[in-house]
């Protein structure tokens, strides 16, 4: 009997565990993973789409997300409190869009050596940490805006730049996209770029300023929907509507209605909405232990918008966001 | 090793619980889920077919409303235009979802705009809010595809538009009037189908009116099978795991699409039942385990040593010893009933032995008793006929052999005789014999002196002796002759007796020491040699060696037993 009933013993215990193990594992996890979304700003519209983007997928997925972001674009201490604040306050993930390349980097490394998964949305921070980045071709956007200008524009092009924060990456992409497209055509040359702050009001100073310093400026890129609006008015308030062609980035209700009187002939157009959809959802896979399918560059779309294309059906689906 | 037969009855028990737990748990599973899955679907369809009635209902209400409202719209614009102005102000105040209501002439141009606070800008790139050639080819009016309210400066709602032809007498060929989603979105939001299951809003061609992730869709995050639906009638459909239950809004254009998901509430449940069938396993198991072990414990075991004790005893009866079995009662008085047999099985197999002991050596002894009646009858002939022929001193010697003979081997009873008076009792056989076959032997004793006072059988010589004569010396042409010899061999004796006779082939010789004798040779070889072993155990007896035409020599051997020792062997004495 002994001899028999050892294996038969092993057998049952074996189907024992198994059969606990079986029942063990289905149990749903009822805590819902926490995540914070850390963005350079929260007053535009441009992150207003990505908060959208990003709310619906925490509904989608049941997850806690907290939004929060520094008064202004610059500020990258305030979004490493803001870091620290969500490490504490016990986040898992951290979606993050950062204010500075390099000054952000020693904070997001620090909340990832304590476990804290990072996904970067729209602005790239310098850290190897970094577990997902979702964001647009920002070179491709520059050429995008710059072959508007090539293709609406005869003659030599006299261009100038309305460019922010000059440690961003995105707006050193967008740019280097922009003159290498010139570049490349033979008629065109940057005469001026300005670095503004990030708001419509410097954007217009230093924009009119340029303008006055460089009137034989007939096309205008501006890289930014904050910097964008304030070209807009300065084109507005020379009066240069009609003779200059500005490519703007990123909507903005200003920024349309400049669309229709001309001040704005082009603008470039990310799916925000996207990015921050995205964004939660790389969130939940990783923590969820699907790390697998979360690859480690997604590159979100754009596209140019222009008076002709605004308000057709797939225009308005990319520019206006549905309440 | 005896081959297997029938499995041990613990495990057998066990799985037997396990095997009909499993089939009925099986079975049972099997036949709950299915019927659980059949009326969770059919659940789901009612719940689903009943949310989108519901919100039919509701946005069937809104599209009389909204009718209604067009109606006083349109009646307004027949009014003064001050009246008009108020009665369009105040309607927009109260329906603030109600955006701008314009006019268009009969080539499409934009007329009148009634927007609460706002004037249409002056460049409007395109509008919208009224499309001439659908307007045209639907003749009486139509409700427009969600879009972005582009006529005003800085606001840009997403709004369907109502549209009417305005009564013929009219300046105004077409009414317009533009209508957010807030009303709408409230009645379809808050309907849910099940966990996931929600309802949207589509026209007759599929394109999305109104979706509770309608931002989802646009940004192409989601898709919706929406212009698959369009050409289904109303109903409900199950794919897959997804069920869409469509109806037609009443007086509208407008179908209410419900889309809830099977998986999500049966699977939820086929986890649960799952999980339930696990523990309830895990249970069974645990029960068939403490069952098995029980069995064990109380049957099995007890009866596997019982089995091996009787396998040991099977093998080994004399020498088994039982130790008792515990276990449950049954077990127990088995046990003790076979410790009983055991006992008494030994008990009858050694009263056996010793009867048959017993037996044979009475056996002999009658033997032994016996006097071959045709060795006396030629021996008293040959006496008479010496009488005869005045041969008295031959006559008397011969029937003094014969006294001798007799006497010793009566010896007052006693099985055990010294070897000289053994050897005293050969010699008057020989003597007879030697005077029976006209002296064609001769013979000879060489006895070591040490040994004649040890105790031998009795009759142990003379029937090898009348073997030798009779089957070696009696067929011979020359003259015989027998060589009796005694001497010590360690602890043992050996008496031989050689003859130079004929010899005997092997199988002659096996056969001496097997077969009974025939009536005519009184006690025979076979019956010394056994009442040898009786007597002195297995290591003693007879051997013979015999060469034909050399000579046999018999070998006996037998412990040295001096007088006094006679009763350790002799039990009777």
């Amino acid at each position: 009997m002994i001899k028999h009933a050892k294996p038969f013993a092993c057998l049952l215990t074996a189907l024992l565990l198994a059969g606990c193990a079986g029942s063990a594992a289905p149990t749903p996890t009822t805590a819902r993973y926490r995540v914070a979304l850390i963005a350079k700003s929260t007053s535009t519209e441009f992150w207003g789409a990505v908060f959208a983007g990003a709310e619906a997928a925490a509904t989608e997925y049941n997850m806690d997300l907290t939004i929060t972001g520094p008064e202004s674009e610059e500020d990258y201490a305030a979004q490493n409190d803001l870091i620290e604040k969500a490490v504490e306050d016990g986040a898992q993930a951290i979606i993050f869009s950062a204010s500075d390349y390099q000054q952000n980097a020693a904070a997001i490394d620090a909340a990832a050596d304590k476990g804290v998964r990072i996904v970067v949305v729209d602005s790239a921070v310098d850290s190897t940490k970094v577990a997902a980045y979702i964001g647009a071709d920002n070179y491709g956007a520059g050429q995008m805006a710059a072959k508007s200008a090539l293709e609406n524009v005869e003659g030599p092009l006299h261009v100038g730049l309305v460019s922010y924060n000059v440690n961003s990456p995105n707006a050193q992409e967008r740019e280097k996209g922009v003159v290498d497209t010139l570049a490349d055509s033979g008629r065109a040359e940057v005469d001026a770029t300005v670095y503004s702050v990030a708001t419509p009001e410097s954007a217009r100073a230093e924009t009119l300023t340029m303008l006055a310093r460089h009137p034989e400026i007939n096309v205008l890129i501006s890289f930014n929907e904050a910097v964008s609006v304030g070209a807009a008015q300065a084109v507005s308030d020379l009066g240069r509507a009609e003779d200059l062609w500005m490519v703007a980035f990123d909507s903005n209700i200003k920024t349309v209605d400049a669309l229709h009187t001309g001040a704005v002939d082009a603008m470039v157009v990310q799916n925000t909405y996207g990015m921050g959809y995205f964004s939660v959802e790389s969130a939940y896979k990783l923590l969820a232990g699907q790390g697998n399918d979360v690859a480690r560059e997604t590159q979100t779309t754009t596209r140019i918008i222009d008076r002709s294309n605004i308000f057709a059906l797939d225009g308005q689906k990319a520019v206006f966001p549905f309440e | 090793m005896k081959p297997r037969h029938a499995p041990r009855t613990a495990p057998l028990i066990a799985s037997l619980v396990v095997a009909i737990a499993a089939v009925t748990l099986i079975l049972s599973t099997v036949t709950f889920l299915r019927n659980y899955r059949s009326s969770i679907v059919e659940g789901a369809r009612t719940s689903s077919a009943q949310a989108v009635s519901q919100v039919v209902g509701s946005v069937g209400n809104y599209v009389n409303n909204i009718d209604e409202v067009m109606d006083l719209v349109m009646d307004s614009m027949d009014k003064s235009p001050e009246n008009r102005d108020a009665f369009l102000d105040a309607l927009q105040t109260t329906r603030s979802e109600v955006v701008a209501v314009t006019t268009y002439g009969a080539d499409g141009t934009l007329q009148d705009c009634w927007a609460k606070g706002r004037t249409p800008r002056d460049n409007i790139l395109r509008n919208s809010s009224f499309d001439l050639v659908t307007a045209k080819r639907r003749g009486r009016g139509y409700v427009s595809i969600p879009h972005v309210e582009t006529i005003f400066e800085g606001y840009y709602p997403w709004v369907v538009s109502v549209v009417r032809r305005m009564p013929e007498d009219s300046p105004r060929q077409w009414i317009s009037m533009d209508i957010r989603f807030s009303a709408l979105a409230a009645t379809i939001n808050n309907v849910g189908i099940g966990q996931h299951g929600y309802c949207y809003l589509m026209d007759e061609r599929g394109n999305m009116v109104y979706h509770p992730q309608q931002q989802l869709l646009y940004a192409g995050l989601k898709k919706e099978e929406a212009g698959r639906l369009a050409c289904l009638g109303d109903g409900t459909y199950v794919e897959d795991t997804i069920i869409y239950t469509t109806q037609k809004v009443p007086g509208s254009t407008w179908r209410v699409v419900g889309v809830s998901y099977i998986d999500e509430t049966v699977n939820e449940s086929f986890w649960q039942m799952t999980r339930v069938i696990l523990y309830a396993g895990a249970l069974i198991l645990v029960a068939a385990f403490v069952i098995a072990f029980v069995l064990s414990r109380t049957l099995s075991r007890p009866l596997q040593q019982l089995e091996n004790a009787m396998q040991a005893f099977e093998q080994n009866a004399d020498g088994f010893v039982f130790n008792s079995v515990t276990g449950t009662r049954e077990v127990e008085e088995l046990s003790d009933s076979f410790r009983h047999m055991v006992g008494r099985i030994q008990r009858l197999m050694t009263a056996v032995r010793e009867e048959e002991v017993a037996l044979r050596k009475t056996e002999l002894k009658a033997l032994q008793a016996q006097i071959n009646p045709h060795f006396l009858y030629n021996t008293l002939d040959s006496i008479a006929w010496m009488c005869e022929r005045g041969k008295n001193a031959d006559a008397v010697q011969m029937v003094h052999a014969l006294a001798r003979l007799f006497r010793i081997s009566i010896s007052r009873g006693h099985e055990l005789i010294p070897i000289e008076k053994e050897l005293q009792h050969a010699e008057a056989y020989l003597q007879i014999q030697k005077y029976r076959y006209k002296n064609q032997f001769t013979y000879h004793f060489t006895v070591d002196e040490s040994c004649t006072q040890y105790l031998c059988n009795k009759i142990t010589l003379q029937p090898i002796i009348e073997n030798a004569i009779v089957h070696g010396l009696d067929l011979m042409v020359e003259d015989g002759h027998i060589e009796i010899t005694v001497c010590p061999d360690g602890s043992d004796v050996l008496l031989k007796v050689s003859d130079d006779g004929i010899g005997m082939a092997p199988e002659q010789v096996a056969a001496l020491l097997q077969n009974e004798p025939s009536d005519r040779t009184g006690i025979g070889i076979k019956n010394v040699n056994d009442r040898l072993r009786i007597y002195f155990g297995p290591g003693y007896g007879l051997s013979i060696d015999s060469i034909p035409d050399v000579g046999t020599t018999v070998t006996i051997r037998m412990p040295q037993v001096p007088a006094d020792r006679e009763g350790d062997y002799d039990k009777t004495r």
